[in-house]
């Protein structure tokens, strides 16, 4: 209407413009004129073509190499993009295995041990640990440096207990915004304070003094907590809390996240946001050989003793590049793995049907290839919670499911017994995921393999349940509330083709039991709002271990962490006293009896329906050598190799 | 003409803030708080309230409007909420790649679909004609994903002719390889509308009293469709792809996410899945500018091709 208005056409039919002889030549000097950019782009070369490829600075030169020595390169894809490399800023899996490649923390895990078990990293030994667990002491082996680059001015710089005591204070830092400043909330002594008084200033003072943070010498970190906390080792093996550089993220500021400079097997070479990232080994990496023994767990014993051999004595990292690709979509994965041009892939959940068969193992085709199939459960749990509190949010209206009369506990019972758990491995999970009964999953320490939860697929007990407690059928087939009110609760998900999965099975397994669902739809933003403020009734939730032990799971029930990580807003002065008590205790016997008695208690008000944890199937051609999915170290590439014969084969062998 | 271009510039003020308010009210209503995801998954209120004033948004809505305008105004949008990169920086990186792929495309389909047009029109009503009909009809009905994952699978991974998916460093290589078969599948959905879309301009003109004036000057049919036809056709031509210019800046998503390519399509998905809102910003309001600045550079050459047409 705009274009009619402002150009003004003769009227009457258009007539012929045989006259016109320069419109031709100027509608095709047009096209050239498109093509401009484009074809000075083709001449500028790659420099100019504003790919966004980033080198690593100063890095220092690749390994020499024998005569037709082959460059072992490792090539794998994430299935989502990276959002930095700055470990007090992301959140996200994939920016943390790079993180965990680059940057090393005091300690690790040993590589085949399960349950996971720690080991020193960048500490010469395991902490020793004083007052019950109130104070920690780690000492620092000699000798590590950090990879070259710009800010250390080109001298070589050596690793520090102050490098883990500034990564710390970045983590409290109000200006990071950092996700996982939980690690380190409340637990080191001064430094909240140090974190408030920065949140009232605006400004973090890195070199104020923390009670709980000394460094009484340049390879000594010594921690003193505000509570013993006997797990806190955990914290410091977990991927985000390696030794960061002053300097380096003084010379980068805000973009420091794309320059990580750490200490570990790996640095960055080249760097293509959101497509490309390729790690080159580190030449100035510490000698080490790989040297570690079979685990003791019976079902991975001969995978071990095999990786043992092939391994032990080998170089780390033995491959000299880790080229990762970014592809978000599973049919791209999948056809790059199977054509060969990927070396090892890690969630391929959507076409598992493609690759393995129903028991769970490889079919002939890919096994007879040498492809191998490394299968494991997450330590995650998925559960559907219920908001415990009487309403929705402060003041809100009234919650049909919170409170804990026998009514409303019998209401969320009910609800978690009607779940149809089978149809939701079978059809929602393709029979990628095992049922799951206890908070904490396989592989976590406290995990008990034989806890029977109470809360099973039970439709007629369901009914019982509701007819006992007054929740009577309407005319319409739907239940009312005791009081006669019309009773409909809430399911809330996200506008996703999975979720939507998930509300049909909703509304399938309460139709069972005459309970009428409504399907509140939002974004993920806005449901984690509602969720932490508690206004949601009810919604799947998942969670994944940041560290193996317990406690990352049993804490997601604790009162005060309500708003924070406990979604159904669950407060048992009961369930809290155990938890308490249980945060006193190392791993053992006697925390682990406190654990089932939590589990039962929380069954008991059913704050949650635990329903499965999902399989990770990772795929290796045949040239990977050593490959073992670790439950919570997911970047375990320092500790591979690349069969160089066998890999002959391979499209783009250098 | 100068009165014209006056007028139209300052028509377009309007029209960007209208732009931008309407994506404004977009993103306050229904985005979320990105406080909540950036925080991560153990957060106090306490820390989300420092996120948002971090960020901005606890800002009364005309204030964060205002810093909104003044974005604009001067082209710097600051860093993604997501990624702390410089969203000037995301979209200089992104558009190379999504151009590479785009504007062999869009020059490669615009040939093919005017010469099938042209050759349909001359041909209408018989057998050839209505083939290329039905097909693009069947073309148009299909959707791009079944495209995009049949010919991955069939010519990159069954029949090797293309890489499966990636992207290179240089841009003979993106171009000469990655690029193909992506080009190639870009091509083949766009050419379905566009051949039926041209082929309606020609038979437009092939109807004209010049049209019979020519055949009866003994002109081949040839020379009449290449020379007379196409000449008269081609402005609703240029149009239709001058209009299409615009949608190079966001990228053709599927096709990026599909075939790794690193470009603005995909980054424009992810910033919306982040709640990134100085991307989705800086990318809105540079797809309005382009969406002006085309329009207006239509009509000039509107008034070049034809001088019947007048600017006022």
């Amino acid at each position: 209407m705009r274009r009619k208005q402002a150009i003004m056409a003769p009227e009457g039919n258009r007539a012929p413009m045989h006259r016109s002889k320069s419109w031709f030549s100027q509608v095709l000097s047009l096209i050239p004129a498109m093509l401009v950019p484009w074809l000075a782009m083709i001449m500028m070369g790659p420099g100019m073509t504003g790919l966004g490829v980033q080198q690593a600075h100063a890095a220092a030169p690749e390994k020499a190499r024998m005569p037709g020595e082959v460059r072992k390169v490792l090539r794998i894809t994430f299935q989502a993009a990276e959002t930095g490399f700055d470990p007090a800023r992301i959140s996200d899996y994939y920016s943390g295995m790079v993180i965990e490649a680059i940057f090393e923390p005091l300690l690790t895990y040993d590589y085949l041990a399960r349950p996971a078990r720690l080991v020193p990293n960048t500490a010469e030994s395991m902490p020793e640990v004083g007052e019950g667990g109130r104070t920690w002491t780690f000492r620092l082996r000699r000798g590590i440096h950090f990879t070259p680059d710009p800010a250390f001015k080109g001298r070589p710089r050596e690793l520090q207990a102050r490098d883990y005591a500034y990564a710390i204070r970045r983590f409290m830092d109000p200006a990071n915004r950092s996700p996982y400043a939980f690690l380190f909330e409340g637990r080191i002594a001064g430094l909240d304070e140090l974190a408030a008084q920065a949140a009232k200033s605006g400004r973090f003072d890195y070199d104020a003094p923390v009670a709980g943070l000394e460094t009484p010498d340049s390879h000594t970190l010594r921690i003193r907590l505000r509570e013993p906390d006997l797990g806190f080792a955990y914290i410091m093996a977990h991927s985000l809390t390696g030794g960061i550089a002053r300097e380096v993220v003084e010379a980068y500021g805000a973009e420091v996240g794309a320059h990580p400079v750490g200490t570990g097997a790996f640095m960055l070479g080249q760097y293509t946001r959101s497509s490309r990232i390729v790690l080159t080994a580190n030449p100035g990496y510490r000698s080490e050989r790989w040297n570690f023994s079979a685990g003791t767990d019976p079902q991975a014993l001969a995978l071990d003793e095999k990786i043992v051999s092939v391994m032990r004595g080998r170089k780390v990292p033995a491959i000299d590049a880790v080229e990762i690709s970014i592809m978000e979509e599973t049919q791209s994965r999948w056809l790059a793995f199977v054509s060969g041009d990927t070396d090892l892939e890690y969630q391929l959940w959507e076409v598992a049907p493609r690759f393995m068969n129903g028991d769970g193992t490889l079919k002939a085709e890919f096994a007879q290839r040498g492809i191998r199939l490394h299968r494991s459960v997450d330590p995650e749990i998925v559960y559907l919670h219920f908001n415990t509190g009487s309403t929705l949010g402060e003041g809100g209206a009234a919650n049909p499911l919170g409170g804990f009369t026998p009514a409303r506990i019998a209401l969320r019972r009910a609800i978690a017994l009607a779940w149809r758990i089978d149809d939701q491995i079978a059809i929602i999970r393709k029979g990628q995921a095992v049922k799951a009964s206890y908070p904490i999953p396989p592989g976590v320490a406290g995990h008990i393999p034989d806890y029977r939860g109470i809360l099973r697929h039970d439709p007629r007990t369901a009914n019982a349940l509701l007819d006992r407690h007054g929740y009577a059928r309407g005319r319409d087939g739907y239940r009312r509330q005791p009081d006669g009110s019309p009773l409909v609760v809430r399911f809330s998900s996200m506008p996703s083709e999975r979720d939507r999965q998930f509300d049909e099975l909703m509304k399938r397994s309460l139709d069972a039991i005459g309970i009428r669902v409504d399907i509140h739809k939002d974004h993920f933003a806005e449901l984690i709002k509602q969720q932490k403020q508690c206004r949601l009734m009810m919604r799947m939730s998942s969670w994944i271990a940041d560290y193996p032990d317990g406690d990352n799971f049993m804490q997601l029930l604790y009162g005060p962490n309500t708003g924070q990580s406990n979604s159904a807003c669950y407060r048992s002065p009961e369930y809290d006293a155990l938890y308490e008590r249980s945060r006193r205790l190392p791993d053992g016997s006697e925390r682990d009896r406190l654990y089932r008695d939590m589990t039962r208690l929380m069954e008991v008000h059913t704050a949650w329906r635990i329903t499965d944890s999902r399989y990770r199937n990772v795929l290796t051609q045949p040239h990977v050598v050593g490959y073992k999915t670790h439950p919570v170290m997911p970047a375990v590439w320092k500790y591979l190799d690349i069969d160089a014969a066998a890999a002959s084969n391979r499209r783009d062998v250098r | 003409m100068q009165t014209y271009l006056l007028r139209r510039l300052l028509q377009s003020v309007p029209t960007l803030l209208g732009a931008i308010l309407f994506v404004f009210l977009l993103f306050n209503w229904v985005g979320g708080d990105p406080a909540y995801v950036l925080a991560g998954k153990f957060s106090s209120p306490e820390q989300v309230e420092a996120i948002r004033r971090q960020l901005g948004v606890d800002q009364p809505l005309y204030v964060q409007l205002w810093i909104f305008v003044r974005q604009m105004l001067t082209g710097d949008f600051g860093l993604s909420w997501a990624t702390n990169e410089p969203v000037a920086n995301i979209l200089a990186t992104r558009l190379g790649p999504s151009l590479t792929v785009l504007l062999p495309m869009l020059v490669i389909s615009t040939v093919i679909a005017l010469a099938a047009a042209m050759l349909a029109a001359r041909l209408r009503g018989s057998l050839t004609d209505r083939m290329v009909m039905v097909s693009c009809t069947a073309g148009q009905s299909i959707s791009i994903l079944v495209y995009i994952i049949v010919l991955q699978y069939l010519l990159g991974y069954r029949l090797e002719w293309f890489p499966v998916q990636g992207w290179g460093n240089s841009l003979g290589q993106n171009l000469l390889v990655y690029s193909l078969l992506p080009v190639l599948v870009g091509v083949l959905v766009s050419l379905a509308p566009d051949i039926r879309l041209y082929r309606s301009f020609f038979l437009e003109e092939v109807r004209q009293d010049y049209v019979r004036t020519a055949r009866a000057k003994g002109l081949g049919e040839a020379r009449i469709m290449v020379v007379h036809v196409l000449r008269n056709a081609g402005i609703p031509v240029i149009t239709h792809v001058l209009i299409q210019l615009p949608a190079l800046l966001t990228g053709a998503f599927l096709i990026e996410r599909f075939f790794s390519i690193p470009g603005i399509g995909r980054e424009v998905i992810l910033a919306v899945e982040r709640s990134d809102f100085p991307v989705i910003k800086a990318v809105t309001v540079y797809i309005a500018m382009a969406t002006i600045a085309v329009n207006i550079i239509t009509d000039l050459v509107y008034r070049a091709l034809d001088p019947r047409v007048r600017l006022e």
